[in-house]
């Protein structure tokens, strides 16, 4: 279905193309130009310390409502190397810019609604006690529980002197009743060449931007903490083409023992002007 | 967590130190920004303003309203954007880009 949608946007929309950023947990202050649609597959290959590695892949639809509020619809799947695969739900989020100007520090107010089941491994964030345990067990199993969740992130963010620098302080809860579980996701990234050259290109600098980000739990609200949480520190490099296609890649390492070993994560995604 | 320590410490480094702008585009008279800042305004602006400036569903960007702008007023204006009128903030585009944008603008002015 998502290439059916790619080759519908291809045929009806103008490519059009951002400075994009190469983070993939991490969030900028940026916001997708009102009535730009980008639509991107990033699948995630875990590596738990024991047991199967799995691969989760989401589908994203995100879409410029005005120039102050972008809203994105993800559909996720998730298979391992043993086992079935699952459709594992979906999520709906909402970014609001709360300040009108451009100001060194740039707030953003984010929430997001999902229902999904206990198989989903795209691992968009990671909050509260999660654990490589929770992607070893077997999907068959975990697809039965359903978490319906609210999350919400204060997204801070600054440009200056081609560098990002952003923070995300992320809170999420599950409606069945559970605490607010928390998490953190810090980060930069600056394009390879700040001005652009005078000719259409591929693989000049001006197309690739680097990143660096940190993300991890930190208990629950009434037990903020850093034991049994997980932290990740991961390399990104975006790579934007002339015709509105964007390639990412960031490999993360797992930090503490209750992390995961590893996180491969890829994306490609083409975004155009649809109205 | 020492290196989210850090980003917090540059991110308040980052707030603290704000870039005064420039009174004239460092770019401007230069053949090659000029051909950068086309390229980059069919990538970024053309959805909304028209191939060539000439205006679609946002003004054109030809008037002497736009081109009577300083420097300064224009390199602010596309940073900050119109949000609550549909103009974005350009602001993930480096200074340079920027710079090479408004070089741009300015030649349509002589056509
Ligand atoms: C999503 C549509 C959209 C895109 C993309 C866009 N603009 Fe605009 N722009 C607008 C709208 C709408 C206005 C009118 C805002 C207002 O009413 O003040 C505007 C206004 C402007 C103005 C001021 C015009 C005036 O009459 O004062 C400038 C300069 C400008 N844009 C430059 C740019 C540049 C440079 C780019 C590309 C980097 C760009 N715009 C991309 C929608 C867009």
């Amino acid at each position: 279905m998502g290439l059916l949608l790619a080759l519908l946007l291809c045929a009806t929309a103008r490519p059009a193309r951002a400075q994009e950023s190469p983070y993939f947990v991490l969030y900028d202050h940026h916001m997708e130009e009102p009535g730009n649609l980008e639509i991107s597959l990033s699948p995630v290959l875990a590596s738990p310390r024991n047991g199967p590695r799995s691969l989760a892949t989401s589908l994203e639809l995100e879409y410029g409502t005005t120039a102050w509020w972008t809203s994105s619809l993800y559909l996720d799947g998730a298979s391992a190397t043993a086992g079935p695969s699952a459709f594992t739900g979906f999520r709906l989020e909402n970014r609001f810019r709360l300040l009108m100007h451009e100001h060194p520090v740039n707030p953003v107010f984010y929430v997001e609604l999902a229902d999904t089941n206990g198989a989903d491994r795209v691992a968009k964030e990671i909050v509260g006690f999660d654990s490589w345990r929770d992607f070893a067990e077997p999907i068959r199993e975990a697809r039965t529980e359903t978490e319906r969740e609210v999350e919400t992130k204060l997204i801070l963010s600054g440009n200056r002197r081609g560098w990002n620098v952003a923070a995300n302080a992320i809170a999420e809860k599950n409606l069945a009743g559970a605490p607010w579980e928390l998490g953190y996701a810090v980060g930069t990234s600056r394009p390879l060449a700040l001005a652009a050259q005078p000719f259409e290109c591929h693989l000049c600098r001006e197309n690739f931007t680097l990143g660096l980000e940190m993300y991890g739990g930190l208990g629950e609200a009434g037990n903020l903490t850093l034991s049994q949480t997980s932290h990740y520190l991961a390399a990104s490099v975006a790579w934007s083409l002339p015709n509105g296609i964007t390639l990412r890649l960031s490999p993360a390492r797992g930090l503490t023992q209750t992390s995961n070993r590893s996180f491969v994560r890829f994306g490609i995604s083409y975004e155009g002007h649809i109205r | 967590m020492r290196i989210a320590a850090f980003t917090l410490v540059l991110l308040v480094v980052t707030a603290c130190a704000s870039a005064p702008i420039p009174a004239r585009n460092p770019y401007a008279n230069r053949p090659e920004a000029v051909q950068a800042g086309a390229k980059l305004f069919l990538q970024h602006c053309a959805a909304c303003h028209g191939a060539d400036a000439s205006g679609h569903a946002a003004p054109s960007l030809r008037r002497a309203a736009v081109q009577s702008l300083p420097d300064p007023a224009l390199f602010s204006f596309i940073t900050n954007g119109a949000l609550r009128r549909g103009m974005p903030s350009w602001a993930q585009l480096p200074d340079e880009r920027r710079w090479q944008l408004i070089a741009y603008l300015r030649s349509l002015h002589d056509d």
